[in-house]
């Protein structure tokens, strides 16, 4: 029986859930408002939902993990965020997180396709 | 098209924190004109109202998007759902089967019992719907004040049922004894009137009434219908053969046992009211309440000698109860 493309698109979004928090922590070491970081990550593909970002960035934001500022720029009103001193704190750790997962992951798969 | 979208973002506004609507409202017109710029950049021309509205539709319903700023994705969280459907099994079950239980005694001796059958059934559904809200809206509550659940955390397997003394009670057997203790007490306690009055000759018919032989026991049989109820609750949390719970029921049966002993002696257990006309069956009734109270204690002499055989055989085998599973 084939599967059925909802259950791989629930699979796949439950994949990327995690990373997405990694992604987007890892792009605001530079600053950057919403529409960039979101082009940003676009261009290097990982595309995110505006309706899901903006409520990451401001829980990020609440937890500390980022600072804002509403600042003009091209003749409008932006909010640039930009990575904090515990946010580069916790960036570092989930890094390490994430390629020791990666390595064991990548290790698994191999094992599988001999 | 600057209307279409400040309609969409006061509808996102209405279903915000007041106090940081402003602000997150100010941030998502930024977000959405910067994409409708960019739109408009690459046709070389204003968008019009259609491609503004796929932006938008792209950007999210608003209630979606209002919730995500909200902080609250479940009303029932992953980490409390397993014990909101455990809770939901109990006590719906327990209510369902309480109702259900009173209204067929009901319809037993009732002049229209489809009627009453149907009735009962009804009120079964309105309770349990009511005990399925009530649970639901404590869940709710756990959940939105995030109240430190820890039962899944302080769990020890050590503490599992063991089932070499005897298999531990299956849930629907504990609810359903349950639901007979509350029966019976809501009952002594004359919170609830069952019939008594039973068709005799025709039209005729009789009423019974417990004797006077009953009186002295009242406290006494309240008092182990109590302890008979807690027993099966803590059958519920904690389903395995105990040494407390073994100990417990040894002392409920020779109780019964005494008052058993003692009602026969003061008999005749029932009084007959009897129509003007309908021929006095007291003798006969009060025979049958004897073989039942007889009965009764013969289950329990049964239920006694069970439970010390098997209090005997733990000694043996050394099974621990709850209370004695090993530290650590």
């Amino acid at each position: 029986m084939p599967i059925s493309p909802d259950i791989i698109e629930s699979l796949r979004l439950e994949l990327r859930r995690g990373t997405l928090i990694l992604a987007v922590l890892a792009a605001l070491r530079t600053e950057k408002y919403g529409y960039t970081l979101r082009s940003d990550l676009a261009e290097q593909g990982v595309e995110i939902d505006e309706g899901a970002l903006y409520p990451m960035l401001r829980r990020l934001e609440t937890q500390g993990l980022l600072t804002s500022e509403w600042r003009e720029d091209a003749k409008r009103q932006k909010r640039f965020y930009r990575l904090s001193d515990d946010g580069a704190a916790a960036l570092s750790q989930l890094t390490e997180e994430w390629r020791a997962m990666n390595r064991a992951l990548e290790a698994i798969l191999k094992e599988g396709m001999q | 098209m600057t209307d279409l979208m400040e309609r969409y973002l006061a509808a996102v506004k209405r279903r915000l924190p007041e106090e940081q609507a402003k602000d997150i409202i100010a941030e998502l017109r930024e977000a959405i004109g910067s994409k409708i710029e960019a739109k408009e950049k690459a046709l070389g021309r204003a968008a019009n109202a259609g491609e503004v509205a796929a932006i938008l539709k792209e950007f999210g319903h608003p209630v979606v998007v209002a919730s995500r700023y909200s902080g609250q994705d479940y009303l029932i969280g992953p980490n409390l759902y397993p014990w909101f459907w455990d809770a939901q099994r109990t006590g719906v079950g327990l209510v369902f089967a309480i109702v259900v239980a009173i209204a067929a005694v009901r319809a037993f001796a009732s002049e229209r019992p489809i009627q009453a059958v149907l009735q009962g059934i009804a009120g079964a559904i309105e309770a349990a719907i009511w005990m399925f809200g009530v649970i639901t809206v404590i869940f709710i509550v756990l959940e939105r004040t995030k109240t430190d659940v820890r039962i899944a955390q302080g769990w020890n397997p050590k503490t599992l049922p063991h089932g070499n003394i005897r298999a531990p009670k299956p849930l629907f057997d504990s609810v359903f004894a349950l639901a007979f203790d509350a029966i019976l007490i809501l009952w002594w306690t004359k919170v609830v009137r069952l019939p008594n009055e039973f068709p005799w000759q025709g039209n005729r018919g009789l009423e019974l009434h417990l004797s006077d032989a009953w009186a002295p026991f009242h406290t006494p049989i309240l008092v182990l219908a109590l302890v008979v109820a807690a027993v099966h609750v803590a059958d519920i949390v904690y389903p395995a053969w105990s040494r407390l719970r073994s100990l417990v029921s040894i002392v409920g049966h020779f109780w019964g046992i005494a008052v058993a002993g003692m009602l026969y002696r003061a008999r005749p257990l029932v009084d007959v009211i009897v129509s003007p006309g309908a021929e006095d069956r007291t003798r006969e009734l009060n025979a049958i309440f004897e073989i039942g109270l007889g009965l009764a204690a013969l289950g329990w002499a049964i239920g006694l000698g069970v439970e010390v055989w098997r209090l005997l055989r733990s000694l043996q085998v050394g099974v621990p109860g709850p209370q004695a599973a090993p530290k650590g």
